[in-house]
């Protein structure tokens, strides 16, 4: 029950209240003195009179003063309401529903919070009368939505029937934008009310600066969506991929992070992970009050590219988004064919037993991602390159005519070539074979071979960190591990700067790189094993080694991606040579969307806006993208992780939040009890009238 | 009488003119001009004193019995013949000096009572005048003299109003003092206690007097006609003060002097005492019409 005003304004009209008693005052002051012979008939006629006299001229003073107020009132318009019903006078009505239809309503009202504020919303609707405009506006929207105010009861029902709760949160800046830019056209009486469960995820971000416009005349009014009783409230904050990567039977660890909002624990809750649809491990946890616990989950993809992963929790009455999506892209194993130019009889002394070890440390095909396969160099003439990603030349002394035409051909369909020096190769031939070659194999022209003492071997000092080869020795450790090595042994020679990826303390280049065709080609200068330096036995080796041999494979090592949250972006890169084409993606609902490719400087680039809705979405490439291009064809929209919080924001807050636009919070309850509004003017006009001619009658008898 | 002689009576006309036997000849020339002379003359001899014989004396005029008593010789001294002996009564008390517009109560009264006198002692009937505040100003015996015309107004013109008013004690001790029965007229406000006032005339008329009562009030006094808050001041009760404001008690205030005005009108006409309202705005010939009605 209350009462505000429409016009609060004139209120101010109440200070002339005063106005009555002033001028009775001045008057007071202004006293005129007369001598007069017959004082005694005036004394006598003011005792006769006195009582009633005085009774008459505060009575007129009073209704003076109650005539000023009426009319200062009547100019404000008083409207008397209880409950929280609609205007039931007083001229057409330009109502703005918003409702809030977050993530969080799922669980706000005992459970069906967002069926209270749609009843609450159907309330509003059916209340409007004849003349009365209404518009509802869900407070999820991106923005860029249109709304207009409609009298039609039925069209506004049928609108509110196919709101459905968001997956993201309350964007309300511009939803609130919408309502006053709607209420910006002239209207009898105008009036906001949104109806939401007050979460305190959308409006901690919120400020009023954000508004392009308010009116604070218009009154705003809050139709809370309460609960009873607070409810087990937790979610998944993070799922994030321990290990070095993705690989198809390589198993991965996956760990997910469960948040606890509540402040009572959340015992014996069931953790799920599944991929590609299939539950494929479960797990009790609890988790303390306000607090987070790890759950940890090991799985084995056995098919190369995307897949689709989801943790779910499983708690009878847990309010909170219970499940978390993401994506998996599992790289095949990398099959890396190395040639060993100087076999030994003991595998230890062999030039590339440090090289498969650092490759598969453990020796198993199921236990590491790479898959080495050792020959002689007389085998690469028979072997049949197109089988393996990587092809690694260790210290092999010469090759001939049809090996070198074998690996063109191997660099130019992007295969990747990985070469080591050693006292073996003959630079004569090297230099002819794939310096003079056309096109290049090697960035440089082989000089000579410098030998020196072990103790007196050069350091390596300088790594181009900004290539994608060497992204790992970002780490300090690694870095240091490497810089730690001495090369005592290497083949000379001088290239380029761009072209030189590792240098030693002299400037000699430890490491070159050319690209043939789409193969690239990553020549190291000194040998794979501790002839002629001592990095195979240093911890970076191991790293360098996986690193080099997934650049020359391209890239790739399978990656975890748990997405995006609902409603942003996704942004595309995509090969130049697709702009102008367009892809679809399939939203979580099955429904298609269709994305234009763009150019982007040197790259073409998509985006996608339409991600309202939680799960995975499917792109389909676009015609002459393969899968290897790095164009993902899975990825995975999440709710915000905040927007499980239930917890809300509370009315003196929301005010301070909203100030200066005046805001008044009401439970749905009063909504459903009714209430009614009564436009106070006519009963005010009356009184007025009343006071007047009270007034008048009153001053006539004095 | 024609309207156009209806400026010889106009109060304001008569204040502007500073002497007082030229008003009073004014008011009364106007007033005979429109009426027939009185024909009543009538002749009496009154005894008034004796004195001691002298030479020279008429030996007619001595009174023997007053011989045959004393052994002394007396001359019989008798008043002029008259056949009225008018006293006028002026209240002189403070309250008279007021006007709202125009001529004061006390001026009023004097021309009335100068008037008057003229008026009386015109037609060779006696004229005495009194005035008092709260006590007797000055008392001229009357007399039937033209010339005794000069001694009133001397007497009215050398003093002004003062002092506060007791009407009823003082015709209480003027009654007392008058030797002869004739005509009283009051010329006064009466404002002061109605039963002191009538308890007074009533004296008059106990001892034979005719009275003839002009109670003189200013056109304010009877309407009020102020605006705003004013304070009311008394004249002559100087601790008499009250705040009012007369659009608020004009209607009581009306009725209450209303009230006194019939309340003394019915007493004075239970005593057979002629009274007459005038307001200081009434042109004087009603005044004096009202004298000439009861002189016949």
């Amino acid at each position: 029950m209350s009462v505000f005003f429409l016009y609060p304004l004139y209120l101010f009209g109440l200070m002339a209240a005063s106005l009555p008693v002033l001028i009775h005052l001045l008057n007071r002051r202004k006293l005129k003195r007369i001598r007069f012979p017959a004082v005694r008939f005036v004394l006598l006629s003011q005792k006769r009179i006195s009582r009633s006299y005085r009774l008459r001229h505060w009575l007129l003073l009073a209704l003076r003063t109650l005539a000023v107020i009426l009319l200062a009132l009547l100019l404000a318009n008083p409207i008397f309401q209880t409950g929280a019903g609609l205007f039931a006078g007083g001229g057409p009505v330009s109502l703005v529903v918003l409702l809030d239809n977050s993530l969080s309503m799922t669980w706000s009202g005992d459970g069906d919070g967002f069926k209270q504020a749609k009843e609450a919303a159907r309330l509003l609707i059916g209340s409007l009368n004849d003349g009365d405009r209404a518009a509802l506006i869900p407070t999820n929207i991106s923005g860029r939505e249109t709304f207009r105010l409609k009298g039609e009861k039925e069209v506004l029902l049928k609108e509110l029937d196919g709101i459905e709760i968001a997956d993201g949160t309350a964007n309300l800046p511009a939803a609130l934008g919408k309502a006053y830019e709607l209420l910006n056209e002239p209207a009898g009486q105008k009036e906001i009310r949104l109806i939401t469960d007050m979460g305190l995820t959308g409006w901690d971000q919120f400020s009023i600066s954000s508004l392009k416009q308010y009116d604070p005349s218009i009154p705003f009014k809050t139709i809370r969506i309460t609960r009873k009783q607070q409810p087990l409230n937790g979610t998944v904050r993070e799922v994030r991929l321990g290990g070095q990567g993705l690989g198809v039977d390589l198993p991965f660890n996956l760990e997910a992070v469960v948040a606890n909002f509540g402040d009572q624990e959340i015992k014996d809750l069931l953790v799920q992970l599944s991929i590609d649809g299939q539950a494929k491990e479960q797990k009790l946890a609890s988790v303390p009050p306000r607090g987070e616990t790890s759950v940890s989950f090991q799985a084995r993809l056995t098919r190369p590219g995307a897949h689709t992963g989801q943790v779910s929790l499983k708690k009878e009455a847990l309010a909170g988004t219970p499940v978390t999506y993401f994506t998996l892209d599992a790289q095949d194993k990398l099959k890396v064919l190395v040639v060993d130019g100087d076999p030994q009889t003991s595998l230890v002394q062999s030039e590339t037993f440090f090289l498969t070890h650092a490759l598969n440390p453990a020796g198993e095909e199921s236990s590491s991602l790479y898959l080495p396969t050792v020959i002689l160099p007389d085998g690469l003439n028979a072997a049949s390159l197109d089988a393996y990603h990587v092809v690694v030349l260790c210290n092999v002394s010469a090759l001939a005519d049809a090996a070198v035409t074998k690996i063109q051909n191997f660099l130019r369909q992007g295969g990747g070539l990985l070469i080591f020096s050693g006292d073996r190769l003959q630079m004569e031939n090297y230099n002819l074979k794939l310096v003079q070659s056309s096109p290049p194999i090697l960035p440089a022209q082989l000089l000579d071979k410098k030998l020196g003492p072990e103790a007196g071997g050069e350091k390596i000092t300088k790594l181009d960190l900004s290539h994608p080869a060497l992204l790992g020795f970002s780490d300090a450790l690694l870095q240091e591990s490497i810089k730690s090595a001495r090369v005592w042994g290497y083949s000379r020679a001088p290239a380029p700067g761009k072209a030189v990826l590792i240098s030693l303390a002299n400037g000699d280049p430890l490491l070159l790189e050319q690209k043939v065709g789409n193969g690239r080609v990553l020549f190291m200068t000194t040998s794979a094993d501790r002839d002629w330096n001592d990095l195979p036995v240093k911890t970076a080796y191991l790293p360098l080694v996986q690193g080099l041999t997934n650049y020359l494979a391209g890239g790739k090592r399978g990656v975890m991606d748990s997405g995006i949250p609902v409603g942003s972006t996704k942004e595309f890169s995509l090969p130049p040579s697709s702009v102008g084409k367009s892809f679809k993606i399939t939203k979580p609902n099955k429904q298609e969307a269709e994305v234009s490719v763009v150019p982007q400087k040197d790259r073409a680039a998509a985006s996608f806006q339409e991600n309202a809705l939680a799960g995975i979405y499917r792109v389909s490439l676009p015609a002459g993208v393969d899968k290897e291009s790095g164009v993902p064809q899975l990825y995975a929209v999440n709710p915000p992780f905040l927007e499980s919080r239930l917890d809300t924001i509370s009315e003196t807050e929301l005010q301070a939040k909203l100030r200066p636009i005046r805001v008044e919070v009401i439970s749905a309850d009063a909504l459903q009890q009714g209430g009614k509004r009564t436009d106070l003017a006519l009963p005010l006009l009356v009184l007025l009238i009343v006071t007047l001619l009270s007034e008048s009658w009153v001053a006539q008898r004095i | 009488m024609v309207n156009g002689d209806k400026n010889y009576f106009d109060p304001r006309v008569l204040a502007g003119i500073s002497n007082l036997y030229l008003r009073a000849r004014w008011v009364v020339e106007g007033l005979m001009s429109g009426v027939h002379r009185s024909r009543s003359k009538g002749f009496s001899v009154e005894f008034e004193e004796h004195r001691e014989y002298s030479p020279g004396d008429e030996i007619r005029r001595i009174d023997w019995k007053a011989l045959g008593k004393f052994d002394r010789y007396f001359i019989k001294e008798y008043e002029d013949e008259t056949n009225l002996r008018a006293y006028l009564l002026l209240d002189a008390s403070a309250s008279m000096n007021y006007a709202s517009d125009g001529i004061t109560k006390f001026d009023y009264g004097c021309t009335l009572t100068a008037s008057l006198a003229y008026l009386i002692l015109k037609q060779q009937d006696a004229a005495g005048l009194v005035t008092f505040s709260n006590r007797i100003e000055s008392f001229i015996p009357p007399k039937a003299k033209r010339d005794y015309l000069i001694q009133i107004l001397h007497a009215l013109e050398t003093r002004g109003p003062a002092g506060e008013t007791n009407v009823g004690r003082i015709l209480e001790d003027i009654a007392g003092q008058l030797k002869r029965r004739g005509l009283v007229i009051l010329v006064s406000d009466l404002l002061d206690d109605p039963a002191q006032i009538l308890k007074g005339l009533r004296l008059f008329r106990f001892k034979g007097n005719d009275v003839i009562v002009f109670h003189l009030l200013d056109p304010a006094e009877l309407d009020l006609p102020f605006d705003g808050n004013i304070l009311f001041e008394d004249l002559e009760e100087v601790n008499l003060k009250v705040i009012a404001d007369p659009r608020t008690i004009r209607k009581t205030y009306q009725e209450v002097v209303g009230e006194f005005i019939t309340e003394m009108r019915k007493q004075c006409h239970n005593d057979a005492i002629d009274y007459q309202l005038i307001s200081t705005s009434t042109p004087l010939d009603q005044a004096l019409a009202s004298y000439l009605s009861w002189r016949g």
